[in-house]
């Protein structure tokens, strides 16, 4: 038993980066773990897919064939069940996506495997597998281990592990899968576009809010610019909206909406009220200006600046000019 | 003799027909008092007794002084007062007159209005007829030219451009009214004056007003016989007018000279400051239709007469929101005077006649039933049917979460109750807890005292005012809960109750003090006012007196005077609730301030817009904060240094308005305290407190030493209680990494000194022992952690071994009754910003957690809640794993309407995995056999979204995650929805039974008040031994938890350009271009 069974995740004919990140964390434990890296690829067009998949460091792409490139999380376990039966391995991973999160604990139930999920570390010695997530909000991490485990599922965090850069020449294979009963449960019946979103703080990765620093409203297309030129997402902090300057959509905050996803925040003369950090703070790398040295939102930024906003300002349109 | 003759010239045919309209008239009148009259007989009786004689003084004086109607409109006041005087003579003459002629002279043949008596009488007549007709012509001359903004019926506030069509006979009463009133006065005088032309008595100057009138028609021509022919007409149209009047009284507008008169009796003598409680056994809470009306209501309703008064006051109405308490009043009127006081099946009271956002709008400043000359409480009214609204659920979303957040933390905040001190830290000084140790004076604090970041400065200064004073105060610490003053004039009676009873507990239980002060007006009026109806409660003090008496009592010397021009703002619940205007104002003198008054000031006072819980709600687009007029007032004063605060709240909305209003160059906004603290040069930290700083430096290290050592001994013994050390953790344990003081706290405060990684060292096990030792069970919070894991089967992919459902012998579900939905439940913890791990490193200790049903199951619930009403029978079913904390959301899932709840555990499942969680529910769901499993899709603190699709694949069902959209009709497959990344929506159909995974926003769950957690107590809850769940099929153990690298800010320097290229580098990394 060895090896590493990845289940690529692909939508509308594309890969998902979480596949290509997954390779990039199943390469870091491959040695330790001994054996193959393979990446399975299941759907109507998985050849087309299959070729995105293969990156440095896959040893071979197994293709499914199966009606439609929807996903089923009942076809999907199936695959990885036989699939598994095959191929043996000793780690099977999955992203911690919306499909992830459909399939990925069912595997591990069916088979009686260790399970970890929104794994943002992995490592392996001598032969076990150690997995690292968040607990509580994420304030804490927690590190799990799978003692006398020969097989491991897990489903792992997206934007966390690199992709392996240059192709691969991995072998190519193809499987065949009896669904049995596993075919009959989900009836898809189609996709719904999002509505044409305006503004969405919740789902914007990259987030430039200003706050009551800006001074006046006449200020606000100027950072708006700003915003657009860096492709970040205009936000503000509650007092703007509450003036009248922005809708409510753009408000970062309790009562406004949290920066869920945010991976980079810029606040811009928000001194930090609890409210307006309740919906930020998470952030990884949060940079903030203000030209009060005390203001709370230096306690949760990554990088802070004190000076004139304005100045700054100026030096970044340069920069991004 | 001195008389004067009443029926001059009517013979006894004509006697006989006035006899009968006088008759007609008061029977008209008659009738109508009684309709009334049994209107109020069908509203509620009142709860408690009403104190008699303190009434009555106080509503004479209120009538007799006019104080009510001068106030802020003395001409009107003034006005009305001439028509109340010469109305009341008048009635007070026709009353002698009725009971000489009609009852004293038929009988006994005595007459006695005559001689001086009579000629007395007939001056203050006179003179109290011309003030009546001054009176009226004044006000026709202010309803017709003046036209003053608050006797306007449009509702320009909700957009209205037009008069409504009540409001325009509202406007034809006005002026009918008026005009009647007149012409019955001047009909009175011109019969005096023809009176004193034909019978031409020697005491005709003692009707000064009639003898010029009559002189005038004179000297104008007129001669006897006119005058004669006049008086006769006259008689009659006088008559006739002045017994319509009185029939019509209880009809319109005019009611007022009656109810006005009960509606000052009735009233209480703290309404708003102290609110009536909800009766025990009330089946639904507050007002929500005309049957929740007390009698007392009703006649506060009839007394309003649209004077517009509260109109003006109200903060909602000027700032554009849609609530005008003189509207609210008259459109309850109206309601009520078409029901007649009975339940109807028109539009609902709450939602049809009074919109949410109506009662939403109010602040509870009290400022319209402070003025409202006839003594109406809008604001109880307001509060009552808001209680309705909490418990339908009616609410701004914020609100609502703000709600659950104090349920669940006894705070606004939703933070750790053990960070409730916290700005205590920053202290030279330690702070007494009062429930280790006595002291004078207990400081009660309050929420945004306690947590809010520049309020938390202003607590800091009164700490060390009240330490340089050498006052012995106290703090309860993490025992103090919000006092409720605002959860209360929310709505949310139920959670008040709780919060009030927590507080006195926490009071009750601790060392001795003698009083209690605090900085917040809210608490101060609630614990003031409406705890003593709870328990026995020590007095309370706000510190605006404390610290007026600390100056004056020279504990407190000032040592510079300010010489500051500063603006006072007094705060509702201080002033105008508590009379609390001096205090802070004798302050401001002795510590030299130069107090210049804004124009609305003391029982004036214009609300900063954060009263009734409107703190918690965001403010409506298109409206102007009250708290921004309110600074434009201030700054209007022109030259202030100083807006003064001595609110907590005050500050905060100050300080915002301050920025948003464009007057951050005009002037700062400041405690009272603050200013206290410049005036005594009060320096931070004075040399004689430092040996306390010494101390509580070596005391807290030696605690946290302690406090190492401890945990390092219970592992020890622990693991020697443990005779055989059962299957442990295969990789090498975590090492003590952290310096021993960092080990007990995890800091996660910026700043904070030691920023090691409160690694724990784990307890040392023997690696590779398995073994089925019995699980030991040491004693104490921490026992479960001792507990050796479970070692896992052994499993290969030629051996699969499927998870299969735990097996509870002892559990039967009952007879299914229709279709059964389960729904998956977690009780989840959350961290604050300080917390300590376990003494075997695997978890964070209890006591750092703050719990509350999980979001995604709320919604869960509400989805299958939903289902079952759909389908029209049925029951929902919860379920968790969760030790007997997790009661706690059971309840709350039944109090929203699940119907039965069912609770598994064991101490074995401490730090279970999803997949033993899984295991453990899907014992249950085998013995429910449900149509139906919904579960969220993650919980809030361990974020596995792995739960429901194993319970699904444990039971062999279908399964869908992370679903957006449900439709069943209960029998066909489901429609169902899914949320992909990036907004792309997934539909598909699915056969139940299966279980379908919830995502949050597909709907809006439903409130449960605290008042219908409690009764869901009565409801089945069973517990469920789960010894037998653990069977080494779970997903994983814990090896350690561990406080990841903190993000601190790390302060960029050098030029504009030299960051902004640091920046610009960053971004694009980060971005990955």
């Amino acid at each position: 038993m060895a090896g590493i069974l990845l289940l690529a995740e692909h939508l509308n004919g594309a890969v998902r980066d979480i596949t290509k990140e997954a390779i990039g964390a199943a390469l870091s434990v491959k040695e330790q773990l001994g054996g193959p890296l393979v990446v399975a690829v299941i759907g109507e067009n998985a050849d087309a897919i299959a070729n995105a998949v293969d990156l440095s460091g896959v040893d071979e792409i197994v293709t499914v064939k199966m009606q439609g490139d929807h996903f089923d999380p009942h076809i999907y376990e199936e695959c990885a069940l036989q699939l598994g039966m095959k191929y043996k391995p000793k780690l099977v991973l999955v992203g911690h996506t919306v499909n992830g999160m459909a399939c990925a604990s069912a595997v591990a139930a069916r088979v009686g495997a260790g399970f970890a999920s929104d794994v943002l570390a992995l490592s392996a010695d001598a032969g076990t597998v150690v997995a690292t997530r968040g607990a509580y909000g994420n304030k804490v991490n927690l590190e799990v281990a799978f003692p006398g485990r020969e097989i491991v599922v897990l489903a792992l965090r997206g934007a966390t592990y690199p992709i392996p850069e240059g192709a691969g020449s991995a072998k190519r294979s193809t499987f065949e899968v009896d669904l049995g009963e596993a075919s009959k449960a989900m009836l898809h019946t189609g996709y719904i576009e999002a509505p044409p979103s305006n503004i969405d703080i919740s789902k914007a990765e990259y987030i430039l809010s200003v706050g009551r620093g800006i001074q006046e409203k006449d200020h606000l297309p100027r950072f708006e610019k700003l915003a657009d030129r860096l492709g970040f997402t205009f936000g503000c902090s509650r007092p703007i909206v509450d003036s009248g300057w922005l809708p409510k959509p753009h408000q970062v905050g309790q009562s406004g909406k949290v920066a869920s996803v945010c991976k980079v925040y810029i606040a811009l003369g928000i001194s930090g009220a609890v409210q307006h950090l309740y919906g930020m703070k998470h952030v990884d790398t949060i940079i903030a200006v203000n030209t009060d040295p005390e203001a709370p939102i230096f306690n949760v930024a990554t990088y802070g600046v004190c000076m004139d906003l304005f100045e700054l300002t100026k030096e970044l349109e340069t920069q991004f000019n | 003799m001195e008389s004067r003759v009443i029926f001059w010239g009517i013979n006894t045919h004509q006697l006989i027909m006035f006899y009968m309209i006088g008759t007609a008239s008061m029977l008209i009148f008659l009738y109508g008092a009684y309709t009334h009259i049994a209107k109020y007989a069908r509203g509620k009786s009142l709860v408690g007794p009403v104190e008699f004689t303190d009434r009555l003084t106080r509503a004479l004086r209120d009538i007799f002084s006019h104080r009510t109607l001068r106030r802020r409109d003395n001409a009107a006041g003034f006005a009305h007062k001439g028509i109340f005087y010469g109305y009341l003579f008048g009635a007070i003459a026709t009353t002698l007159y009725f009971i000489e002629i009609d009852i004293l002279k038929p009988l006994t043949g005595i007459t006695f209005v005559k001689g001086k008596f009579y000629l007395i009488m007939s001056l203050l007549l006179d003179l109290g007829h011309l003030a009546l007709i001054t009176g009226i012509i004044y006000m026709m001359v202010r309803r017709g030219l003046l036209r003053p903004k608050k006797l306007e019926y449009v509702r320009n506030y909700r957009g209205e451009t037009e008069l409504r069509p009540d409001a325009k006979t509202w406007k034809i009463e006005d002026w009918v009214f008026l005009t009647t009133l007149l012409l019955v006065g001047l009909g009175g005088f011109l019969q005096e004056a023809c009176g004193l032309i034909v019978d031409q008595p020697a005491w005709a100057a003692w009707s000064p007003v009639g003898y010029l009138l009559a002189k005038t028609f004179t000297g104008l021509g007129m001669s006897v016989e006119t005058a004669a022919s006049i008086r006769a007409a006259n008689w009659w149209m006088h008559g006739i007018l002045a017994l319509a009047f009185t029939a019509a009284i209880p009809w319109y507008k005019a009611k007022h000279v009656i109810s006005a008169v009960g509606s000052l009796f009735m009233r209480d003598s703290r309404p708003l400051a102290l609110l009536p409680p909800e009766p025990k056994d009330a089946e639904k809470a507050g007002i929500s239709s005309i049957a929740d009306f007390t009698w007392k209501d009703m006649l506060h309703l009839d007394a309003c007469t649209k004077c517009g008064r509260c109109h003006e006051a109200c903060p909602a109405r000027t700032a554009g929101y849609p609530l005008s308490p003189r509207d609210f009043i008259l459109d309850l009127r109206e309601y009520n005077d078409d029901a007649q006081g009975c339940p109807t099946s028109g539009p609902p009271l709450v939602g049809g006649i009074i919109a949410p956002e109506t009662l939403w709008a109010c602040r509870t400043c009290g400022a319209c039933q402070e003025i409202c000359p006839v003594g109406i409480e809008h604001p109880s009214l307001i509060v009552r049917m808001r209680r309705h609204l909490v418990e339908q659920g009616t609410m701004d979303p914020l609100l609502r979460n703000t709600i659950t957040v104090i349920g669940d933390t006894g705070n606004s905040f939703g933070e750790n109750s053990r960070k409730r001190s916290q700005w205590t830290k920053a202290l030279e000084f330690r702070v007494k807890d009062i429930r280790e140790e006595p002291a004078e004076t207990l400081w009660f604090v309050g929420d945004y005292a306690s947590f809010d970041p520049r309020n938390q400065k202003v607590s800091q200064t009164v700490a060390r005012l009240l330490k340089a004073a050498r006052e012995d105060f106290a703090l309860l610490h993490e025992g103090e809960k919000t006092a409720g003053n605002d959860v209360r004039r929310v709505g949310e009676e139920g959670l008040y109750e709780e919060l009030v009873s927590h507080n006195i507990e926490q009071m009750d239980g601790a060392k001795p003090f003698k009083r209690i002060i605090t900085t917040d007006p809210h608490s101060y009026n609630t614990i003031k006012n409406e705890y003593p109806s709870f328990g026995k409660v020590a007095p309370i003090e706000h510190y605006s007196s404390v610290l007026a008496d600390l100056l004056g009592q020279g504990r407190l010397k000032v040592k510079k005077p300010l010489n500051k021009r500063v603006t006072f703002h007094d705060p509702c619940h201080l002033g105008r609730l508590n009379g609390g205007y001096d205090a802070p104002r004798k302050v401001l003198e002795l510590i030299g301030c130069q107090l210049i008054e804004m124009p609305r000031n003391r029982d004036n006072s214009f609300c900063c817009g954060a009263g009734g819980g409107r703190i918690w709600i965001p403010d409506t687009p298109g409206t102007q904060k009250p708290s921004e007029n309110r600074v434009h007032e201030a700054a209007a004063l022109g030259g202030i240094d100083i807006f003064v605060t001595c609110c907590p709240k005050d500050l905060t909305m100050f300080e915002d308005a301050r920025k948003t209003g464009g007057h951050e160059k005009d002037f700062v906004v400041q405690d009272l305290a603050e200013l206290v603290a410049e005036a005594i040069e009060l320096k931070s930290i004075k040399l004689q407190d430092l040996p306390p700083l010494a101390d509580r430096i070596v005391k807290s290290v030696a605690t946290q030493i302690a406090d190492t050592v401890a945990a390092k001994l219970d592992a020890v013994l622990a693991n020697r209680l443990a005779s055989i050390p059962a299957a442990s953790l295969a990789a090498p344990v975590a090492q003590l990494a952290a310096a021993p003081a960092a080990a007990a706290l995890a800091p996660a405060a910026p700043g904070s000194a030691s920023q090691a990684p409160p690694v724990q060292e784990a307890p040392k096990k023997e690696e590779a022992a398995p073994s089925a030792a019995p699980a030991a069970k040491a004693n104490g919070a921490d026992a479960a952690v001792t507990l050796p894991d479970t070692p896992f089967k052994p499993v290969s992919w030629d051996a699969i071994s499927p998870v299969t459902p735990a097996s509870f012998a002892g559990y039967q579900a009952p007879a299914k009754n229709g279709p059964r939905i389960l729904v998956t439940i977690k009780h989840v913890a959350k961290l604050g910003d300080e917390y300590g791990f376990t003494s075997d490193g695997r978890d964070v200790r209890r006591e750092f957690m703050e719990f509350s049903l999980n979001e995604w199951d709320d919604a869960a619930l509400e989805e299958a809640l939903r289902c079952i009403e759909k389908l029209g029978s049925g029951e929902v079913v919860a379920v968790t794993v969760g030790d007997a904390d997790a009661d706690a959301s059971l309840y709350k899932v039944l109090a929203k309407g699940a119907h039965r709840a069912v609770r598994i555990w064991d101490d074995s499942l401490t730090n279970a995995d999803p997949i033993t969680i899984a295991r453990a529910l899907a014992g249950v769901a085998a013995a429910e056999a449900p149509d139906l499993i919904f579960s969220g899709v993650q919980s809030g603190d361990q974020a596995h979204g792995a739960t429901g699709t194993a319970l699904a694949r444990i039971l062999g069902l279908p399964h869908a995650a992370v679903v957006v959209g449900f439709d069943w009709d209960g029998k066909d497959a489901m429609h169902l929805v899914r949320e992909l990344e990036g907004g792309l929506r997934h539909s598909f159909d699915l056969q139940a039974p299966a279980v379908v995974a919830i995502q949050t926003g597909i709907n809006t769950p439903r409130f449960a008040t605290m008042k219908m957690v409690k009764q869901a107590k009565q409801k089945p809850l069973v517990v469920v031994d789960g010894k037998d769940v653990q069977d080494g099929s779970g997903g994983y153990q814990v090896r350690r938890m561990y406080v990841p690298q903190q993000t601190k800010a790390e302060m960029l320097t050098g030029t504009p350009s030299e960051i902004a290229k640091f920046i610009a580098n960053l971004i694009r990394e980060k971005k990955g271009a």
